[in-house]
């Protein structure tokens, strides 16, 4: 028997909260997390991110509380200040598990309330507690502040001036990033939402569940990636600085190069090395990727510590932790914060300096003097400046650490992505660099239309069970819907569930198209098509063939069943959606 | 790329010559092959999110006997080597009367939850979720993993089926080649030179596949050449070896080595043990039913395949247990083959070791497998009375 989920809707305008029941037929066509989020959205998918109405939902997925592996994450969806597409993004920590047995399985958040507040949820119920004491203070102190009810999540100064890259920082340092939900929460003066659940999950068929976690568990041990000596479990996602070297296509000075010499003072052992860097994972995860300082920092992620160096083209491992310290403490993204910082570091023919580097985030996350500019992102940045070609980003959202002209498929991927240029909707990184399956090549896009097309789709599946997508370097859907299947007691596939991601990704394409996105927004930096990147080492990066890249695109949207415009065939597409 | 799984399959003689169709889809559907199962194989594709599909009579009945053996309720086999275990889970059969009407859907509606299937009277039908050699390389696991699985059955059973036993004969006597490694060429000293290094073992990574020691995509191979270990990358195929080979250095300080091989932390450990220059890492698949075979009696081990703590002896070669990569494989390897040069592990396959050069790891477990196979058909005999 399906279990009963309710969602608490808080309107901030009345100070209202209600807790109802969420249909089971939306939970079997969504899932939960993202795909339960978009699906919330529809009606209101075209009201501006910062309009009051727009509402921001926090969703936990099936497996959560559960013992299955990577399971306790949340996903929060609604519309981006900063692409304006709809978003969503996902987080691990504690607070979700806690969330989830408190008995909610999603908050829907609308409305804006008069003075800051924080939303306290407990078994018991929920209420909205002033928080003018909190308003300004960074999301340490904030977090400190709160820390005797439960898991935090909160925004910092940054969210709070509407940085368009801020951030929902969860309070054990996980982030809800890039897209600025940072902002939209701001916007609506909701300061915090703490949760303080203890309630057990229960699995409807122990032994099916059991049996699949077993097997999810003996692949994560098979994996090079996941448990290797050289994985992830040991040195945090930096392990892959050195592989990014080596493949040169590490983005270095605003992805003018795709090697930064310096790169080995960041990696790995670097960090390992220097900072004593301990393991620490989400609730219940056996991989444990996160890695913190002897004194307790959180520890900087690969897309940090590449985009804070060889972007800025800075070579100082102290810098670049200080930087994520400040963007944690900041609520901001340190993607977008490091990639517009380097945008506009070209645009005046000289990459800020370590030193400078504090003092801009701090104004940035201000508003103040340079900051203010800056924090509307590299695109708007670089089209003030009269230079639009610099801005490293798809769709206003900046480019990860991984150089398009060293990965095909990763390039058709960040301009399918329906959140702007991100790496984590199809993540081909996994096949085409970490040979995650099985290998592909990775100079060719042979097939890359479709197997981009297969993994958006599972990933929107994975996104909104919510699971960790570094599971998935080791087990596969095949795995989880055994999960799934396990903790409700209804069968699941993974063909059924990548069904469910198709649904959940043209859902999301239909309101960015409705929200005025096209095939014209589909489509990367001229400088990727114009320049070549690092050459050497026997390994040849040459720019990307716009015309091939334009076939495959073309081929992408037919498998999709959109028009070669990237245009719906038809305006009844929401209509025959559950 | 269609034509090339066909080849490959037809080389590794694990389909029956011109049974074999493939099917690939990108912006249209593609299908090579017989054009029967050409036809089967784009049918079922058409029914799930997948890259390729590969449809073929096996060169050997083995897994129509496993699904002919089993009983008739029977939905899966469970064949309990490692590759099995980890990978596939279980194999589904699809039976004659499951297949009226429409047998595409009824088999895709199986490849929707696994990896391959086995369809009676039709062979084995494997998917590519990721990529088109995702499905050749399923379609080798399911044939590798029903192999063992009827040797295993045989031994422990007997024939049953009428034709089986002549089947088997066939095989005995005309199917399987005799192991050798004469004719090869090996580099006979040491090396140090990356470029020779990477050269010597594509040939060695290739003969591997040739003699048959492994199926193409699995097994690992690595050399050692001072502070670093030269090995295969992970989910590389041994035949085709261009490209993937990592070089790691021996003191972890780079991470390069990340998309190195699951059994990198073995291979390390067995240079720390035993200063050995070489090592082969290959499924034959004598050796590997061989090594499931205990005769411990009352053991209160039940995952044995993992859990076993003993170390048996299969003639001169000592046999552990262990799980692939972060499990127990890289532990117990390691004590036991310096002395012999080689260990099979329980239900996996074979390791090797060559102190100067790759020919040492290459006859060895060359030999291993001889001696598996010969005291397989020993028992197999001493069973049946001939």
């Amino acid at each position: 028997m399906p279990l009963c989920e309710h969602i608490l809707i808080v309107d901030l305008s009345s100070g209202k909260m209600r807790r109802e029941e969420i249909p089971q037929d939306l939970l079997r066509a969504y899932l939960g997390g993202r795909g339960l989020g978009v699906r919330l959205l529809r009606g209101r998918h075209t009201l501006s991110p910062f309009d009051p109405e727009m509402p921001v939902v926090f969703a936990v997925g099936p497996l959560c509380g559960t013992p299955a592996p990577t399971s306790a994450r949340l996903s929060v969806v609604s519309r981006s200040p900063l692409t304006e597409t709809v978003y969503d993004c996902s987080a691990g920590g504690r607070f979700a598990w806690r969330l989830r047995a408190a008995g909610i399985f999603a908050i829907l958040v609308e409305g804006k309330s008069r003075r800051p507040v924080v939303l306290a949820v407990t078994p018991a119920g929920e209420e909205l507690l002033p928080a003018d004491g909190l308003w300004t203070k960074g999301v340490g102190e904030t977090v400190r502040s709160l820390s005797d009810r439960g898991s935090v999540a909160a925004i910092g100064p940054a969210g709070e001036n509407g940085v368009l890259f801020s951030n929902i920082m969860m309070g054990e340092g996980n982030a809800v990033g890039r897209g600025g939900l940072g902002a939209v929460l701001g916007g609506k003066n909701l300061k915090a939402v703490t949760v303080d659940g203890d309630r057990p999950v229960p699995v409807a068929d122990r032994e099916r569940f059991d049996r699949a976690r077993a097997d999810v568990l003996r692949l994560f041990r098979a994996s090079p990636v996941i448990f290797g000596e050289l994985g992830i479990s040991e040195y945090g996602t930096p392990a892959l600085v050195d592989l990014m070297r080596q493949r040169r296509m590490a983005p270095t000075e605003n992805f003018r190069r795709t090697v930064f010499e310096g790169s080995s003072v960041y990696s790995g052992p670097a960090i390992r090395a220097a900072y004593g860097a301990k393991k620490e994972g989400c609730f219940g995860c056996p991989i444990r990727c996160k890695k913190r300082a002897s004194d307790g920092r959180p520890l900087p992620e690969y897309e940090t510590v590449s985009h804070f160096g060889g972007l800025n083209a800075i070579a100082d491992l102290q810098a670049i932790v200080r930087s994520n310290d400040a963007c944690n403490d900041l609520g901001m993204d340190t993607i977008s914060a490091a990639a517009t910082l380097s945008a506009w570091g070209e645009a005046r023919g000289r990459f800020p300096s370590p030193e400078e580097i504090g003092p801009l985030l701090r104004d940035i996350a201000s508003r103040r003097g340079e900051g203010e500019l800056l924090s509307e992102g590299s695109r708007r940045v670089a089209e003030a400046l009269g230079k639009p070609e610099i801005s490293m980003s798809v769709k206003s959202l900046e480019l990860p650490a991984y150089d398009p002209r060293g990965a095909y498929g990763m390039a058709l991927a960040y301009v399918t992505s329906n959140r702007g240029g991100c790496h984590l909707r199809a993540y081909p990184i996994s096949h085409e660099i970490l040979r995650r399956p099985v290998a592909s090549d990775r100079f060719s896009f042979s097939g890359k239309a479709r197997m981009i097309k297969i993994a958006e789709d599972a990933n929107a599946a994975v996104d909104s069970l919510v699971a960790c997508k570094f599971a998935f370097f080791g087990a596969s859907l095949e795995e989880y819907a055994e999960l799934l299947s396990g903790v409700t007691g209804v069968p699941h596939t993974p063909q059924g569930l990548k069904e469910i991601g198709e649904r959940i990704w043209l859902t999301e394409r239909f309101y960015n198209a409705r929200n005025g996105f096209a095939r014209a927004d589909d489509d990367l930096p001229s400088r990727f098509f114009t320049e070549a990147g690092s050459s050497g080492e026997g390994i040849d990066v040459p720019p990307i063939d716009r015309a091939r890249f334009g076939e495959e695109l073309t081929k992408y949207y037919r498998i999709r069943g959109l028009r070669d415009d990237g245009s719906f065939p038809d305006d009844g597409f929401l209509g025959r959606q559950p | 790329m269609i034509a090339k799984y066909g080849e490959k399959l037809h080389r590794d003689r694990s389909v029956a010559p011109g049974r074999v169709g493939i099917a690939a889809q990108d912006d249209v559907m593609l299908s090579e092959g017989a054009p029967d199962l050409a036809r089967l194989a784009a049918d079922v594709l058409s029914h799930l999110s997948c890259m390729g599909v590969v449809a073929a009579s096996p060169t050997l009945p083995f897994a129509e006997f496993l699904l002919r053996r089993a009983n008739a309720g029977a939905k899966t086999i469970v064949p309990l080597d490692t590759e099995t275990r980890t990978f596939l889970h279980d194999i589904p059969v699809v039976r004659h009367g499951d297949q009226a009407g429409d047998p595409a859907c009824a088999i895709a509606a199986l490849l929707s939850n696994r990896k391959g299937v086995i369809a009676e009277g039709l062979g084995i039908v494997a998917a590519g979720p990721v990529t088109l050699e995702q499905a050749y390389i399923n379609y080798s696991s399911v044939f590798h993993a029903a192999f063992v699985k009827y040797l295993l059955d045989v031994l422990r059973e007997g024939f049953v089926l009428p034709g089986e036993e002549e089947s088997f004969r066939e095989f005995r006597e005309t199917f399987l080649r005799p192991l050798t490694a004469e004719g090869l060429s090996f580099r006979a000293r040491s090396l140090d030179d990356p470029g020779e290094i990477l050269s010597e073992m594509r040939a060695v990574g290739r003969y591997t596949v040739e003699r048959g020691l492994v199926d193409s995509f699995f097994g690992n191979i690595s050399w050692r050449a001072g502070g670093t270990i030269f090995i295969s990358q992970t989910a590389a195929s041994l035949d085709e070896l261009a490209g993937c080979i990592d070089p790691v250095p021996m003191d972890n300080r780079s991470t390069t080595g990340i998309t190195a091989s699951s059994e990198l932390l073995a291979h390390r450990r067995i240079y720390e043990a035993t200063g050995a220059r070489a090592i082969l890492h290959g499924h034959p698949k004598f050796a590997v039913a061989m090594s499931m075979l205990c005769e411990e009696k009352d053991c209160p081990v039940k995952d044995c395949w993992k859990d076993c703590p003993n170390v048996r002896m299969l003639g001169d070669t000592p046999v552990v247990a262990g799980e692939i990569g972060a499990g127990g494989l890289a532990v117990r390897v390691p004590p036991v083959i310096g002395a012999p040069g080689k260990a099979i592990v329980y239900g996996h396959g074979v390791f090797t070791i060559g102190k100067d050069g790759f020919e040492e790891a290459f006859r060895s477990m060359v030999d291993v497998e001889n001696r598996c196979r010969a005291e397989y058909f020993r028992r197999l005999d001493a069973r049946t009375g001939h």
